[in-house]
């Protein structure tokens, strides 16, 4: 595998020299060209001998939010004189620590709730050559009201979904319930699982594949996460079912590379799975294979794309695909592959052990099941929270997350990171539920909660979405790799105004058809939704952008001043 | 959705409300033209496997976002809408964006006014384009000297990508970085010059802008020396094996070609040099030759004595015969003549082409070339004699030379056509085709129907076989050499993949010549039956070797099929070098052993010629003289000129090039004789002349060993499963 290789390359030396690549090339006949244009896809590898101490601010959404700028730029000042070599101070996409923000990534460690000491003194230890240990929050187990073996502690007690599948081989049986119980895709797009694993069991072609999407890299979705650290046994057991009931025999668990705590919790009870041997070569001796590995992401938000996630296990550059034909069809190495987000495989053994009618009565004002949301931002109690869907958004910022912090009132929110827009404050009794939030031209996406308070300026959050998506563009097609620089240099005009208004007004036009043309013309749904924060910022807070480009003022006090001139022109382009 | 009367294989949908039937898995943008529904398109090309990324060629196949027509399959029923204003409108914000960053007028559009962004985004109407232009320029690549590269022309159509990887199979370009910062790149972002590439100019021929474009290479090495006459496009045109040619491409590659005048008596190209150029002669005669000495490298036991000595030296074929020596009687050069074994001498005259392969695929020079009378002959450019030997006219007059000068060697080189009657070479003469092969194309893959014989004209073929989880080479066969038989007088079916090393010329025989031949002269069949069965019955046993012992590592080093091995016990040796010094007194100081190599275990398996499965040592030999025997061993033929392709090619460092010093004619004042240094190569003769190789017996450790490996390494595997 190419990037297990470029990963021990990068191990012994700190980055991929140009020797290792070519000897690596000669070994694995693949050309020179192939080995760098897959590594310098990623932002994991390093081309050239990074500096001593790599100190990556998360420039996204929470982040933002929370002082992530200003931490930047204080760093940046107390290490004004130190060499290239020595410190390279640069923003980072989201970490998926949106709960504990402001997080920043030195020399590939997270650590979390950072102040502007703390990041100093952990650089000053990898000035030194210390090692660093990045901040893991204490892993006790919640107790989730979903969870079907809530109370059995023994891992014995659990997997009965999966146990009795294997005596009744009632495959057929498990799709009519998912199909009773309507359950959806939990990853944002909301396709009814029950088809798309009835489509890849009916697929003749073989061997199939059951892939988990754990690369949650919205800014602002951090519930995977969550439900990986508590609910581990019940996306094994989703996944398992998944298999089983498609004729898959392999299954991959593809999680992003900052989620180390979890490789550990995930790897630590699949070892046990396979102890107690309801994973392998002929599961509890049903005479039925399921092989499940964890794949570790190189990176890049790109990747939680289902084809381009699928691109990247096959070591290739994360570039979605045409289609088309979709995965179920021909998905990992062209076989037909189940592709769910992690949310949607722990529901399963959910409904199964439950049953439908437990799981249609969850939810509230006709909605079914359970949601994780991740809230973020400024509320005064951040985190994960499991909720019934249809539950109000009211209610989850309130009751759940503690409201706005420091007495501050609300002001807009993303129901699903920078991918739903905003939402003012006059819509927060919307329903958690896919139709509610389609009608409010917003969606359900990923529960990726994002709360933005009286002080903050919206034109600002929505430059901060569209500069995220223009980072993350993988470059593959014409108007996201060029239409998300062109709508980024576009905003960046406005939060420095002013400009006469005919100006303004073709501004409006170009912008549409930017959005338009992006929509459409876009491979994957990275680029058809750049346009969206923006959009949704025209729609509820028109006049707070007309004061930027007209009137030159930013009424929030945040654009417009000089370091926000002078910072951009270090921001274009992620990569040095 | 298919309706009733559409034939099975067939799809019948509409494109702006035309009905249209086509084969099934067509896409809807060749569907489109074929009704003649125009799609404008920037990425895709007709010979290139489509990627959609260009988004120019949206078209509205009533989905939720519009589709790229050049991957997407037609399916029944289907509405496509090709040109309606939401479509029109996506394209050109394309074409917009596109055009925001370009450097309008590009050099593409300054050299030829063909760039095709510019004149599309000129048809769509947009001048000025209201995007902010880049504010950090990717900068220009001038390194090469065939190609100049300009990054803020480049679109990402992947064009050229596919070009150098699909059409060329060079493998030079890729894709770098990602999104806004994403540019395309030579092997690990080298300057293009520096890179692997070969100037083949496949890319720059696929681009649509200025960002890969011709330099023209006036200024280059050939252009630049004194003696040469610089053409421009039109006086070439005027020569008549230049007619056709394209007078752009001429003139885009003046001083790329040049006419040169040689003295008699002058040195045209020296054997074993390198060189980038081929001659083509217009006037005068020059005489080719091979000057090394033809002689083996022999090594003796000296003076009998407890440290036995060993002595190289050159040794003829008539005092030191080897079995099983080469077939033919002819050393194969690379011109349109091969040269007798016997008087390594032959006559070029006007309309001879000769340092083919050195220009196309760069191996050194195989030949000395002399004018006897004064000589005018053209001397090209890879990129010209590429161009050149796609001309017809000049074309069919290199054929004609070769059917009438060569082939015949060639055919009688077959040891079993040495009987075929004149009159039947002549008809083969003219029957025969002549074939050409770029570089990595399957000539003959295993499986297929055999329906033809093949000769080696010129470049190197690749024989092989592939097995579960593998492939395993079994031949290189350069000029002279020829497959296809066993195909042919057995199943019926090839048992073996042939691929295209380098670029390469075949000589197809049909198969009803094939038949033919065998059927009137049946010596030719029972010798060609022979040798098949030889070849089998080795492949055979290679196969089993690899089926019997599954130990990975040993099969990708090769090791298994080595006849003999040298292994170093690393657990007594102390690492004297006592061996090194030996085996350097036994060859004339200089010693073919190095103590380094794969471990094992606790054994080292010191550098000696292990036969591997991929004998990369063969590639490239300008003059045929290192090959494989049947039995597997790599042997040196006797003509070998020294060039040192094979010690360089060798991955073990297991060839060493031996310095003899000989007295020769001196090319420069003929008729006298002068001493120079002649290198032959060598490699681990295991002193077979003595009882034990020097180094083992000169082991005070008993840590070095000959073994056999197959024994060796089945004794390791029981001690293995014993433990």
């Amino acid at each position: 595998m190419i990037f297990d290789d470029l990963r021990a390359i990068q191990l012994r030396h700190g980055f991929l020299p140009r020797a290792e690549l070519e000897g690596l090339s000669q070994r694995t006949q693949m050309p020179l060209y192939q080995i760098h244009s897959v590594a310098s896809f990623y932002p994991h590898f390093h081309l050239a001998m990074p500096a001593r101490a790599e100190v990556r601010v998360c420039a996204d959404m929470s982040c933002h939010l929370n002082g992530a700028p200003e931490l930047r730029a204080e760093l940046e000042r107390r290490f004004a004189g130190s060499r290239a070599e020595e410190v390279q101070i640069r923003d980072v996409s989201c970490l998926g620590r949106c709960d504990i923000a402001p997080a920043v990534a030195i020399n590939d460690q997270i650590f979390t709730e950072v102040s502007a000491d703390r990041a100093e003194q952990i650089t000053r230890t990898a000035l030194r050559g210390d090692a660093l240990h990045e901040d893991h929050p204490a892993a006790g187990r919640a107790a989730c009201a979903s969870d079907p073996y809530a109370g059995d502690d023994a891992i014995g007690e659990k997997y009965r979904v999966l146990m009795d599948l294997t005596q009744s081989k009632a495959f057929e049986r498990v799709l009519s319930e998912l199909k009773l119980s309507e359950l959806r895709g939990m990853g944002g797009a909301g396709f009814p699982t029950s088809l798309k694993w009835d489509l890849v069991r009916k697929e003749p072609g073989t061997p199939k594949y059951v892939v988990c999407n754990a690369d949650e890299s919205e800014p602002g979705t951090i519930k995977d996460r969550f439900i990986m650290t508590h609910l581990p046994h019940l996306l094994i057991e989703g996944m398992a079912i998944a298999g089983l009931v498609t004729g898959a025999k392999t299954g991959i668990l593809y999680i992003r590379h900052e989620y180390h705590p979890q490789e550990e919790i995930l790897g630590e009870e699949l070892r046990r799975c396979y102890q107690l041997g309801l994973l392998g070569k002929n599961i509890l001796q049903s005479g039925l294979d399921f092989d499940l590995q964890v794949f570790v992401s190189p990176g890049g938000y790109i990747c939680g794309e289902e084809t381009a996630l699928i691109e990247a296990i096959e070591g290739h550059r994360a570039e979605p695909r045409n289609k088309p034909p979709f995965p179920v069809a021909a998905g990992l190495f062209g076989k037909p592959t189940v592709l769910n987000n992690v949310e949607t495989f722990v529901n399963v053994p959910q409904i199964l052990g439950r049953g439908v009618e437990w799981f249609k009565a969850q939810g509230q004002a006709g909605s079914r099941g359970w949601k994780f949301v991740g809230v973020s931002g400024q509320v005064a109690k951040p985190g994960v929270f499991e909720v019934p869907m249809g539950t109000t958004m009211r209610e989850v910022l309130f009751n759940h997350a503690g409201g706005i912090r420091g007495g501050r009132t609300l002001k807009a929110f993303a129901p699903s990171g920078p991918s739903s827009g905003y939402l003012p404050a006059s819509m927060v009794d919307v329903r958690l539920d896919f139709k509610a939030l389609a009608d409010a031209g917003s969606m359900l996406g990923s529960g990726a909660i994002v709360v933005c308070d009286n002080t903050t300026c919206m034109l600002d959050m929505a430059l901060n979405a569209v500069r995220f998506y223009r980072n993350e563009s993988c470059g593959k097609c014409v108007p996201c790799r060029v239409g998300s620089q062109k709508m980024t240099d576009l905003l960046v005009r406005w939060t420095q105004g002013p400009l006469p208004e005919p100006q303004y007004r073709g501004d409006l036009v170009l912008l549409d058809e930017l959005s338009a043309a992006m929509g459409l013309a876009s491979i994957c749904g990275l680029g058809q939704i750049v346009p969206a924060p923006i959009q949704s910022v025209l729609k509820h807070f028109r006049a707070e952008v007309d004061a930027h480009v007209l009137q030159g003022q930013c009424p929030s006090g945040i654009c417009h001043t000089p370091a926000v001139r002078a910072g951009e022109a270090n921001r274009v382009g992620i990569r040095p | 959705m298919t309706t009733a009367a559409t034939p099975p294989g067939l799809v019948d949908l509409t494109i702006d409300g035309r009905p249209v039937r086509v084969p099934n898995g067509t896409s809807v943008f060749d569907a489109a033209r074929m009704s003649g529904i125009p799609i404008p398109t920037l990425c895709h090309l007709q010979n290139e496997t489509p990627v959609g990324v260009c988004r120019l060629c949206l078209v509205d196949a009533g989905g939720r976002v519009l589709s790229a027509a050049c991957v997407r399959p037609c399916e029944p029923g289907m509405k496509v809408v090709t040109a309606s204003e939401k479509v029109l409108g996506a394209r050109k914000t394309v074409l917009e964006l596109l055009m925001s960053d370009h450097p309008t007028p590009c050099a593409r559009q300054q050299h030829s006014g063909d760039c095709e962004l510019e004149t599309q985004a000129k048809a769509a109407g947009i001048t000025q384009p209201r995007f902010a232009k880049r504010s950090v320029a990717r900068g220009h690549d001038d390194s090469s000297l065939a190609i100049a590269v300009d990054h803020d022309a480049c679109i990402l159509c992947d064009r050229c990508i596919r070009g150098c990887d699909e059409i060329k199979n060079n493998f030079v370009l890729g894709r770098m970085g990602k999104g806004y910062a994403a540019g395309i790149a030579f092997d690990l972002n080298a300057p293009m010059g520096d890179s692997t590439c070969i100037s083949c100019g496949e890319c720059m021929v696929s681009c649509p802008t200025g960002a890969l474009t011709n330099r023209g290479v006036a200024g280059t090495a050939i252009a630049k020396t004194a003696d040469a006459q610089i053409f421009d496009a039109e006086e070439l045109l005027q020569i008549p094996v230049f007619k056709g040619v394209s007078g752009t491409f001429l003139e885009l590659n003046t001083g790329a070609i040049v006419k040169r005048r040689f003295r008699a008596g002058e040195l045209i190209c020296k054997e074993g040099d390198f060189g980038s150029t081929a001659f083509y002669l217009l006037e005068g005669r020059a005489q080719v030759s091979i000057s090394t000495p033809i002689a083996h490298v022999k090594t003796d036991g000296g003076a009998k004595g407890f440290f036995k000595k060993l002595t190289s030296s050159l040794v003829s074929r008539t005092e030191d015969k080897r079995d099983d020596e080469r077939r033919d009687r002819t050393i194969p050069i690379d011109a349109s003549v091969d040269l007798n074994y016997g008087s390594p001498v032959a006559e070029l005259g006007p309309g001879d082409l000769f340092g083919e392969m050195t220009c196309m695929n760069f191996y050194p020079r195989s030949a000395t070339v002399r004018a006897e009378s004064d000589v005018v002959a053209y001397e090209m450019l890879r990129n010209v004699l590429d161009i050149m030997l796609k001309n017809k006219t000049f074309r069919a007059q290199i054929d004609a030379n070769y059917r009438r000068r060569a082939l015949e060697n060639h055919l009688r080189g077959v040891p079993m056509f040495a009987d075929l009657s004149p009159d039947f070479i002549a008809h083969l003469k003219e029957s025969v085709e002549l074939q050409r092969y770029a570089p990595g194309q399957v000539i003959a893959r295993q499986g297929d129907a055999a329906d033809c014989f093949y000769l080696v004209r010129i470049g190197f073929v690749k024989i092989s076989e592939s097995y579960p989880g593998g492939e395993l080479v079994l031949a290189y066969l350069s000029r002279g050499d020829y497959f296809g038989e066993i195909g042919l007088l057995g199943g019926g079916v090839r048992t073996a993949t042939c691929t295209a090393l380098d670029h390469v010329e075949v000589v197809r025989i049909s198969g009803d010549d094939f038949r033919q031949m065998i059927e009137r002269f049946p010596t030719v069949r029972a010798g060609l039956a022979a040798v098949a069965e030889e070849r089998q019955q080795a492949n055979q046993q290679r196969m089993q070797m690899l089926h019997s012992v599954p130990i990975d590592q040993f099969l990708s080093q090769g090791l298994m099929e080595a006849q003999s091995l040298l292994v170093l016990d690393l657990e007594n040796c102390t690492r004297c070098d006592a061996c090194v010094n030996a085996c350097a007194d036994a060859h004339n100081g200089v010693t073919r052993l190095v103590r380094e190599g794969l471990r094992f275990d606790q054994f080292l398996v010191a550098t000696s010629c292990r036969q591997c499965r991929d004998p990369l040592c063969m590639v490239g030999c300008p003059v045929g003289s290192i090959r494989r025997r049947n039995s597997l061993e790599v042997i040196i033929e006797d003509w070998c000129i020294g060039c040192g392709l094979c010690a360089r090619n060798c991955p073990y460092g297991n060839i060493n090039l031996h310095p003899f010093e000989v007295i020769v004619d001196d090319l420069a004042h003929p008729g006298r004789k002068k001493a120079a240094v002649k290198q032959k190569a060598t490699s681990c003769d295991l002193c077979t002349h003595l009882k034990e190789p020097s180094c083992v017996y000169a082991c005070p450790h008993d840590a070095a060993h000959r073994v056999d490996p197959k024994t060796f390494f089945a004794d390791m595997i029981g001690q293995a499963s014993t433990k």
